[in-house]
């Protein structure tokens, strides 16, 4: 769901070190991963109960920001920007800024009030050509696997790829709904999420085709032969990541001999919990 | 960098109190209120005595939440890879996975320390045991609101499920769900087969519905606006309900909390009992509920 959700600073500066793979062993496909939602496209009165799973993952290299002095991270406090304190969550609140400085305030109620509802449906309204889609308002892919009924599932993948269609509809991921296609892709059903027209600029913000001059006949012949020269077939494995690959390498030549940084917790800071081991401990061999 | 949970971070916490080793103890699992693992863990190890019972010779279901309230977070039945040898383990064929699963079973404290160390926020029960798998020893009626109706309303029903058990002579017991609706659980004498228990809930469900124009009792049904479901499917070999005292994967981290009925009046909503005053609380509304085990009528 990480994909989907706008992730705030704050939690992104504390969550672990992701799993990396292995450069020399790393595949070149992802590996497949838990579902984080299930529910069912429904096509009217027909329902196909499905599960979704994350398809794609961000393995850009991401360092966690320590204190060079003792090589502990740093956490993200929330500073008020008037007079420097840290501010516990409780005394937070929501506003949208209307104009520099002046801000519209939502209590949490009033936001939760007119949240889209979650219904654990993919509701499809309509079927088009797939290719006849236009990549630039795909958002994000996520797979889409037969939740108990595997019948329902195939015989919708079936008659998608025979007519060539893609569903057209809507999903509630968290607090958004999404409009989102669904087509068939490699033996299953591929789901991806779509933007809202009015969140991409499209090329005729900046260039009017009509005031571009006309290419001299040579030159566009010249310039289609060289690009028929380079065509060809192309395949995602020939591209890596070369940084990630580079970071990784040093990751294992420092691990193999030099400084590592071990972080000890201090024995204080699980205090409570040790006094609430104890205690229990002694509850339960007094029973 | 081995390991399954904790990868990248060497941040171990030992003790002699216990087999688990702490790992990312600073970790927030519930960022609306900013609580820890370490949170989760202490109100796990505080609450342990009361909750172990519920536990005992049960499989169990993690829900675990790895990074946290409100990110990716996925429901595990087998032992993972790396569980320690205390911990036990039930192997049963399950429908749902069509295969054999390992199931954790949560017999002593470590296990449900490490199951929190584990960032399993809920713990899931099955309503029967380990020795008699087939067997339930416990009814469940799951009672759940339709908008526009709300807690209030299925406190309302309760009520009236409850009167129709007593009116047979059965005892029942009430917690809420730590998310929208209540759960009546009925302790039940050994020997019953989950399709009868299913078959008697379902008839009490019925004849609720019959007189009540918003409870439903049918499954196809259940979603509909406006209604209250009070849901007898559960009582089947391998479901799982909450476990009383088990944390809730919501917001306010909430506790599936047991009640005595007449703290349950309207106004009493889910959050009240939450990570924080579970454990304040003195009395046991479910204590004794293995000892007052009930017979049901065919």
């Amino acid at each position: 769901m990480a994909e989907i959700s706008e992730k705030d600073n704050e939690k992104k500066g504390k969550a672990a070190a992701p799993v990396i793979p292995h450069p020399g062993e790393s595949t070149q496909q992802g590996k497949a991963g838990r579902p984080f939602w299930s529910g069912s496209i429904t096509i009217g009165l027909v329902n196909v109960p499905v599960r979704l799973h994350t398809m794609v993952r961000d393995l850009s290299v991401s360092f966690r920001l320590l204190h060079k002095a003792d090589g502990q991270p740093l956490r993200y406090d929330r500073v008020c920007t008037k007079d420097d304190r840290v501010i516990p969550w409780a005394e937070t609140v929501k506003g949208y800024e209307v104009r520099k400085g002046e801000y519209v305030i939502f209590e949490p109620e009033e936001l939760k009030a007119i949240m889209p509802e979650s219904n654990r449906k993919i509701r499809i309204e309509k079927f088009v050509f797939y290719l006849s889609l236009d990549p630039v308002y795909f958002e994000t892919s996520y797979i889409l696997t037969p939740d108990r009924s595997e019948e329902a599932y195939s015989l919708f993948v079936t008659a998608l790829q025979d007519l060539g269609r893609a569903a057209i509809g809507t999903i509630t991921l968290r607090t958004k709904e999404y409009p989102v296609v669904v087509h068939a892709y490699g033996g299953g059903l591929i789901l991806t999420t779509l933007r809202y027209a009015d969140e991409v600029t499209l090329p005729q913000a900046f260039i009017t085709s009509a005031d571009l001059p006309a290419p001299k006949e040579a030159e566009l012949a010249l310039a289609k032969r060289i690009i028929n020269d380079l065509s060809g077939d192309f395949s995602m494995n020939d591209y890596h990541d070369r940084y990630r690959e580079a970071v990784m390498n040093l990751i294992e030549k420092k691990l193999a001999g030099e400084k590592v940084v071990y972080a000890e917790p201090h024995p204080e800071e699980a205090k409570e919990l040790m006094q609430a081991l104890k205690e229990t401990l002694s509850t339960l061999s007094a029973k | 960098m081995a390991g399954d949970e904790g990868t990248g971070s060497k941040e171990t916490l030992i003790s002699d109190l216990t087999r688990v080793r702490f790992t990312n103890l600073d970790k927030i699992m519930y960022p609306p209120l900013h609580v820890t693992k370490k949170e989760v863990i202490t109100y796990y190890i505080r609450v342990a005595p009361r909750l172990l019972p519920f536990l005992s010779d049960r499989p169990v279901t993690m829900h675990r939440f790895p990074d946290g309230m409100g990110e990716e977070d996925f429901y595990e039945k087998d032992a993972p890879q790396g569980t320690p040898e205390f911990v036990k383990i039930f192997s049963h064929y399950s429908g749902t996975a069509d295969r054999e699963v390992n199931f954790v079973v949560c017999n002593n404290l470590d296990t449900l320390i490490w199951l929190a160390n584990l960032a399993s926020l809920e713990i899931h029960i099955t309503l029967s045991k380990t020795g008699a798998y087939e067997s339930p020893d416990l009814l469940l009626f799951d009672i759940d609101p339709e908008p526009p109706l709300s807690f209030d309303d299925v406190i309302d029903v309760s009520f009236v499920v409850r009167e129709h058990l007593e009116d047979t002579g059965i005892l029942a017991y009430v917690k809420t769900s730590g998310k929208k609706g209540l759960h009546i659980v009925v302790p039940l004498r050994a020997g019953y087969r989950f399709g009868e228990v299913r078959d008697f809930a379902h008839r009490i469900g019925k004849n609720i519905a019959k007189d009540t124009s918003h409870v439903v009792s049918e499954f196809p049904r259940s979603r509909d606006p406006g209604t209250i479901f009070v849901d007898y499917l559960q009582n089947a070999q391998g479901k799982t309900m909450v476990a009383p005292y088990s944390l809730r994967g919501t917001p306010a981290a909430t506790v599936s909390m047991p009640l005595q009925w007449d703290e349950l009046k309207r106004g009493v909503r889910a959050e009240d009992f939450n990570i924080k005053t579970a454990i304040s609380k003195k009395e046991e509304p479910w204590g004794g509920i293995f000892d007052n085990k009930q017979k049901i009528g065919k």
